[in-house]
């Protein structure tokens, strides 16, 4: 007997973390990208 | 005499450990003529034939010399963690530093890997051999390795095998699809030159990446980690002599027993089975249907978008490093020799693995 409950679960929860954990990593680039930017500036 | 003839293989052979030799013995061709994945192909088929030789006892539990790679190298999730570490070695990331938006595109493409998911269990898998099926449409062979030793170990030669094949045959499943679903305008759209990434912000990607996906989700440690510490030995310069051998020596040993290990899974009464042939025809849907989500995805993103994303590179996002990035450029400079979709579509492509992992990781937690 297949638990769909858990089924359609894991398929939520696991495109979610997809999408949410890539869309994180796009911001953290941008925001590392941007940090590094200003260190660079101040340096110059 | 009797006794002595008794004591040999050849009575005791059957019907399907012959199969199992031409199995072998196809894919070893496949390997050699074809060049199909022959750093595994060649290792498998051969774990596949000696697997299948009566009496030699090489996957007796506790005793054969193959059991004994499998249950150390596999089971002990030694092997698929160090080839990530090898990966990360090899993986260069700054494409997808220049242009973060494509790591969508990585996202989109673990799509078939649900509807795959969703498709064993209508063909009557259970729920954690349904997730080691559908991972085979992130096209990664070490994450589906690693997904089904812990969740359907039964299925380990099947889903293996089934990765492996349709990685090797993605510039055959891939273009008839990005044909397809794109227009002839689309597959001409020039993406502007990516920014050169500095090497800080190359360094800084794997301790980033390592901390935002091991906190969303921990299960997929063992991977992520040992692919960013691989990127980290390649990115900082100052161990060059572990990144060599992450990236070679100790990449190529860990190949050869990954690879005999899972042909040697591959017994005739383990493998002849008629749920091996819904693994692989699941395992094909999941390609197919990773390969147009990423696609469709690119074309979603181009409404909102005031730089255009030409949709041939969203097919790369199904992993499959880095053949999925050359069939995108191969059939963007088929409509437009001038136009250079290589270093885009490694953007996604390699955005697909951290993706991939990512399902895997929910996979283990929730499947298990």
């Amino acid at each position: 007997m297949i638990d769909w409950n858990l089924a359609v679960r894991i398929f939520s929860f696991g495109l979610g973390a997809v999408f949410s954990s890539l869309a994180i990593l796009i911001a953290a680039i941008y925001a590392f990208g941007r940090v590094l930017k200003s260190i660079e500036k101040k340096a110059d | 005499m009797l006794d002595m003839v008794l004591t040999t293989g050849v009575v005791h052979l059957t019907l399907g450990n012959l199969i199992m030799w031409l199995i072998a013995f196809f894919f070893i061709y496949l390997a050699i003529t074809k060049n199909y994945e022959p750093l595994l192909l060649v290792p498998i088929g051969f774990g596949i034939l000696v697997v299948n030789l009566p009496l030699t006892f090489l996957m007796q539990e506790g005793q054969g010399l193959l059991w004994k790679f499998y249950h150390y190298g596999l089971e002990w999730e030694v092997i698929p963690p160090l080839i990530f570490l090898g990966l990360g070695a090899m993986t260069d990331f700054g494409p997808m530093i220049a242009n973060p938006k494509t790591l969508i595109l990585g996202a989109g493409a673990q799509f078939g890997v649900y509807v795959a998911f969703f498709g064993a269990l209508i063909l009557g898998f259970q729920i954690p051999e349904a997730c080691s099926i559908g991972i085979i449409g992130g096209a990664d062979g070490p994450t589906t390795i690693y997904t089904t030793v812990h969740l359907a170990p039964h299925l380990l030669g099947a889903t293996a095998v089934a990765a492996y094949s349709y990685m090797s045959l993605v510039p055959i499943i891939q273009p008839p699809i990005m044909r397809l679903l794109t227009t002839d305008k689309e597959r001409k759209i020039k993406m502007r030159q990516l920014r050169p990434v500095s090497k800080k912000e190359k360094i800084l990607f794997p301790l980033v990446t390592v901390l935002v996906i091991c906190l969303i989700v921990p299960a997929s440690a063992p991977l992520m980690a040992m692919f960013m510490l691989g990127n980290l030995f390649k990115e900082c310069g100052v161990v060059k002599r572990l990144a060599d051998t992450a990236a070679n020596e100790l990449m190529n040993i860990v190949t050869i027993l990954l690879g005999i290990s899972v042909g040697a899974t591959m017994s005739a009464e383990a493998f002849l089975k008629p749920q091996v042939i819904f693994v692989f025809i699941m395992g094909l849907v999941a390609f197919a249907f990773s390969t147009a989500a990423g696609i469709l995805l690119a074309k979603f993103m181009n409404l909102f978008f005031k730089e255009k994303i030409n949709p041939l590179i969203g097919s790369a996002g199904v992993s499959a490093v880095p053949m999925a990035a050359r069939v995108s450029q191969i059939m963007g400079a088929k409509y437009d020799p001038k136009n250079f979709l290589l270093m885009h579509a490694m953007g996604p492509n390699v955005a697909g693995v951290i993706g991939t992992v990512v399902a895997a990781g929910v996979f283990l937690a929730l499947g298990g």
